[in-house]
């Protein structure tokens, strides 16, 4: 195959598909510098963007249900689960600990998805607190956050 | 096929112009085989069905639930784009799995191809308007609006084409976008002091796999990973600068990172996978061009690479 057997672009064609390209990349690049979600495609990329202090805490939300089978199970915050994230519980987490019927959401999306597994009579949210000196869990603690007596 | 339909310009076959061709046109519109876009369309496309049903999998459920959740993106109130309700929702997983099989076929390329990035750019949008915001679909997005400007493209094409010479550029600068503005946003949200935080002792104590939890001690393991990570993300660039062995040798860094973040958190970013093989000299797969005066040595031929 020679080099000259290469099918060329017009100078239309050229145009505007520099314009595109230069106007996708102005675009990245201003939602990453100054953007927010909203601007998704072209929205800053946020995944694990943040400062965790070495001598901070790591906090990990979980719910732990007794169920109608007087069972002790941790209630599975995820699509397949209970169809609530973990992610969604701990942004709302003083919202629930203000008012903690807000659990009851739960209890019913359980009853909703899973009719036929064991439901829950009680919900409680936990928090597990890991403490970190220099970079290094040193203690691990659990707090007890809420908890709700399911209305039937 | 020659003409260029869908945006308006006509390509031709001629020689270079004299002098050889301009460094900008080079970069910008590189001739790379037609083969290679087949192949990489053939990919994209079965892809894009499996990320409908396994990762962007929840539009569906969310249309059939609770609509006060549904906080639509500037994309969709620019567009005016409705509120989803469950038929809009199965009308488009219908459209995108009949676009997607069509064009994986690569009959139809611009029509295909329009169909689905219409409807795949609506689904992933809705899917990202629940207050959850994804950073692993931008890639792939452009994707499937760029492939159907190349117009037809065989597997056994081993014309070159500066149509798809710029339909690869674009994906791949989606891809170092993605890689290179994830070391931004560190920076930007995190600060400078972030590559010495405890980030990734928070991401293993939280999701880790037991391999994950593994590398919680001794600190200075995730600690490294972080400079690491931080680096290679910032060096991204070079994936479109290198030539060659280093820029393959690079790609399969960053497949090792995606490996590594799911062998210890789960997380797997397979659509920003994927838009990797745009950088990889995919005609190798199709097979061997047929009809006469195509010598042997098409098959080294290094040119495809530029």
């Amino acid at each position: 195959m020679s080099t000259s057997d290469v099918r060329r672009l017009s100078g239309a064609g050229l145009a505007w598909r520099a314009a595109t390209l230069a106007a996708g990349l102005a675009l990245a690049l201003y939602g990453s510098l100054v953007g927010t979600d909203d601007l998704w495609p072209f929205a800053p990329m946020t995944q694990f963007a943040f400062y965790v202090s070495p001598d901070g805490q790591i906090r990990a939300a979980y719910v732990e249900a007794l169920t109608t089978e007087g069972r002790r199970v941790r209630v599975p915050l995820n699509a397949r689960g209970v169809g609530i994230g973990r992610a969604e519980i701990e942004g709302q987490l003083s919202s629930i600990v203000r008012d903690p019927s807000r659990l009851q959401a739960i209890a019913d999306a359980q009853r909703r998805l899973h009719p036929d597994r064991p439901q829950y009579r009680r919900l409680i949210l936990h928090e597990r607190v890991t403490i970190l000196r220099d970079g290094r869990a040193v203690l691990v603690r659990d707090e007890v956050k809420a908890s709700w007596d399911v209305r039937p | 096929m020659t003409t260029g339909r869908l945006g308006g310009d006509l390509d031709r076959t001629a020689p270079p112009p004299a002098g050889g061709t301009p460094w900008w046109r080079a970069a910008l519109t590189p001739a790379v085989p037609l083969a290679r876009v087949a192949v990489l369309r053939v990919v994209v496309y079965l892809f894009v069905v499996a990320d409908i049903f396994l990762f962007v999998n929840d539009v569906v459920p969310h249309a059939e639930g609770d609509a006060d959740l549904y906080r639509p993106l500037l994309l969709r109130r620019l567009l005016d784009l409705p509120t989803p309700s469950p038929g809009y929702a199965r009308a488009l997983q219908l459209a995108i799995v009949a676009g997607c099989l069509v064009a994986a076929t690569g009959r139809l390329p611009r029509v295909s191809g329009l169909v689905v990035a219409v409807a795949f750019l609506d689904w992933v949008s809705i899917g990202m308007s629940y207050s959850k915001v994804d950073h692993d679909h931008l890639a792939l997005v452009v994707a499937t609006w760029v492939l159907p400007t190349v117009g037809t493209a065989r597997l056994r094409d081993r014309t070159r084409s500066e149509a798809a010479g710029w339909a690869l550029l674009a994906i791949q600068l989606a891809v170092v976008a993605t890689y290179f503005l994830s070391a931004v946003g560190k920076i930007r949200f995190g600060g400078w002091r972030w590559a010495n935080g405890s980030i990734f002792a928070w991401a293993m104590t939280r999701r880790g796999t037991p391999l994950g939890r593994a590398l919680l001690e001794p600190p200075w393991i995730l600690h490294a990973g972080q400079w690491g990570v931080l680096l290679v993300e910032a060096l991204s660039p070079l994936l479109v600068a290198l030539r060659g062995r280093w820029r393959y040798l690079l790609v399969a860094v960053f497949a090792g990172f995606h490996a590594a973040t799911f062998a210890t958190l789960t997380i797997h970013f397979l659509p920003l996978v994927v838009c990797l093989l745009s950088f990889l000299p995919l005609e190798r797969l199709a097979p061997a061009p047929d009809g006469p005066g195509q010598p042997a040595a098409v098959v080294g031929q290094r040119t495809s690479d530029s």
